[in-house]
């Protein structure tokens, strides 16, 4: 509170002083001036130094300078709003295109590079849990769909896009769906395949484990086959093997065997 | 006096805004303002708040240069450096309490030049009072009558000689710097006066 009112004492007093000061000269003015652009002999220039340890020389100087700077930013400001008269109007409102407009080609070029020597190095330094995820990954084919009932539009309509590999927009449309019917096996199930499918296994597996808790699932088989794909593709190769172990298909068969070879396609 | 600028090569182009070369300045400002425009409204701004922060960002980047505060690392760091003030400048603004209550931009720049300088700490009473002074005194250039305004530009923005000006004003050397002095003393005069 006190440092306040005596913070405004000392900026009036400064104004006071500054209105009062009968010391701002034209000499005054073009030796800051020169002293700023550096113009003035050795001599000059430490006289004027040692003219600036006085607090009240010093605080005029700063003033002169502050006037200065303040006519070159006004001034470059002025300019500014000229500039911007001439900034060529001819660029499309869309904003899916502006983004594009400034890619140069060669940009473009060495952004492809980086995504191939990124792509190749992904290739050769997965960890081969991985690679063998890759190799034998296929999503599941999902059902057929038929518009059966309006209950079960939504389900199908998502079916539709998981079918065309929009994995993202049915797994929004389930997650819904999911909500009210947290048990639903079908439902947990796609929504663990979809979600591996789009290469995200941290979440698939949650969902993969709600399907086979119903032990009497249709999915069952093929449930703890994915989750195993799940678990291989987080590095978790003993609960994958576990997984495969119990889904006994002829896909989790297959993936037992190299597994255990410890072969992969890449020898 | 025209220098033609590479405007790719980072250490000629800081010489060139230090020496306000209005062909360097211009380029680098229609340059590089797509960019920014692109940025603010994709992320719920206007064309005329694009302008603004452009131009605030500008003018801070131009101070910094002047003040040897920005040291270029690359060929195009100073553009770099321009995106990413004028960047931080709407990110502040978006963030602040008020814009989604008035969208009148220059309220906003004028609240966070208040309270914030250019490296984000609260400013001192000491710079508060500097800052103040620096914009008393831009308004009052601002409403500086003619001949002065453009006597000062010419000297102090545009670094015209006072013999480039006496012959451009065909009046003697002499009277060009006692002309240049006496709207000095007005312009501070000017300044002092506004009460804000």
């Amino acid at each position: 509170m006190y440092g306040k009112t005596s913070s405004v004492g000392i900026s009036l007093e400064k104004i006071r002083k500054l209105k009062n000061n009968s010391n701002f000269t034209p000499e005054l003015l073009e030796a800051v001036e020169r002293y700023d652009n550096g113009s003035m002999t050795p001599e000059e220039r430490i006289s004027f130094e040692n003219q600036l340890k006085d607090i009240d020389f010093k605080a005029l100087v700063e003033d002169i300078r502050m006037t200065l700077l303040s006519i070159e930013t006004q001034a470059l400001k002025e300019r500014l709003d000229e500039f911007h008269k001439d900034i060529p109007e001819n660029r499309p409102v869309e904003k899916s295109t502006t983004k594009v407009r400034f890619l140069s080609f060669s940009k473009i070029a060495i952004a492809a590079g980086i995504i191939i020597a990124l792509g190749i190095f992904w290739m050769f330094s997965g960890s081969s849990n991985e690679k063998l995820f890759n190799q034998h990954f296929r999503p599941d084919p999902g059902l057929p769909t038929t518009m059966s009932s309006s209950d079960s539009f939504v389900f199908y309509d998502a079916m539709v896009n998981y079918k065309q590999g929009d994995y993202k927009t049915a797994i929004s449309k389930w997650q819904k769906l999911a909500v009210k019917t947290p048990e639903n096996d079908t439902i947990n199930y796609f929504l663990g395949v979809a979600y591996l499918a789009d290469k995200n296994a941290d979440k698939a597996i949650p969902f993969l484990n709600k399907t086979i808790y119903n032990t009497e699932s249709v999915f069952l088989e093929d449930a703890h086959y994915y989750l195993g794909m799940a678990y291989l593709k987080s590095d978790r190769k003993e609960e994958a093997i576990r997984e495969f172990k119990k889904s006994g298909s002829e896909k989790s068969n297959d993936l037992l065997k190299d597994l255990q070879d410890g072969v992969s396609s890449y020898k | 006096m025209e220098h033609v600028y590479n405007i790719d090569s980072q250490l000629q182009l800081l010489d060139a805004i230090k020496a306000n070369n209005s062909v360097v300045l211009k380029q680098l400002y229609t340059a590089n303002y797509y960019k920014i425009e692109a940025l603010v409204l994709k992320n719920n701004g206007s064309k005329e708040h694009a302008k603004d922060v452009y131009q605030d960002a500008f003018i801070a980047v131009w101070k910094n240069v002047k003040n040897d505060q920005f040291i270029p690392e690359n060929e195009t760091a100073l553009q770099g450096y321009l995106y990413q003030i004028a960047k931080n400048k709407w990110m502040d603004i978006l963030r602040s309490p008020s814009f989604k209550k008035t969208k009148t931009i220059q309220h906003e720049l004028n609240v966070l030049d208040k309270n914030i300088d250019q490296n984000g700490h609260e400013k001192n009473e000491e710079q508060e009072f500097y800052r103040k002074r620096l914009e008393q005194t831009m308004e009052a250039f601002k409403n500086l009558g003619a001949p002065c305004k453009e006597l000062l530009t010419a000297f102090y923005f545009d670094k015209a000689s006072l013999r480039d000006i006496a012959d451009k004003l065909k009046i003697e050397e002499n009277s060009v710097r006692t002309k240049k002095y006496r709207c000095m003393e007005k312009l501070r005069q000017l300044a002092l006066a506004s009460k804000k």
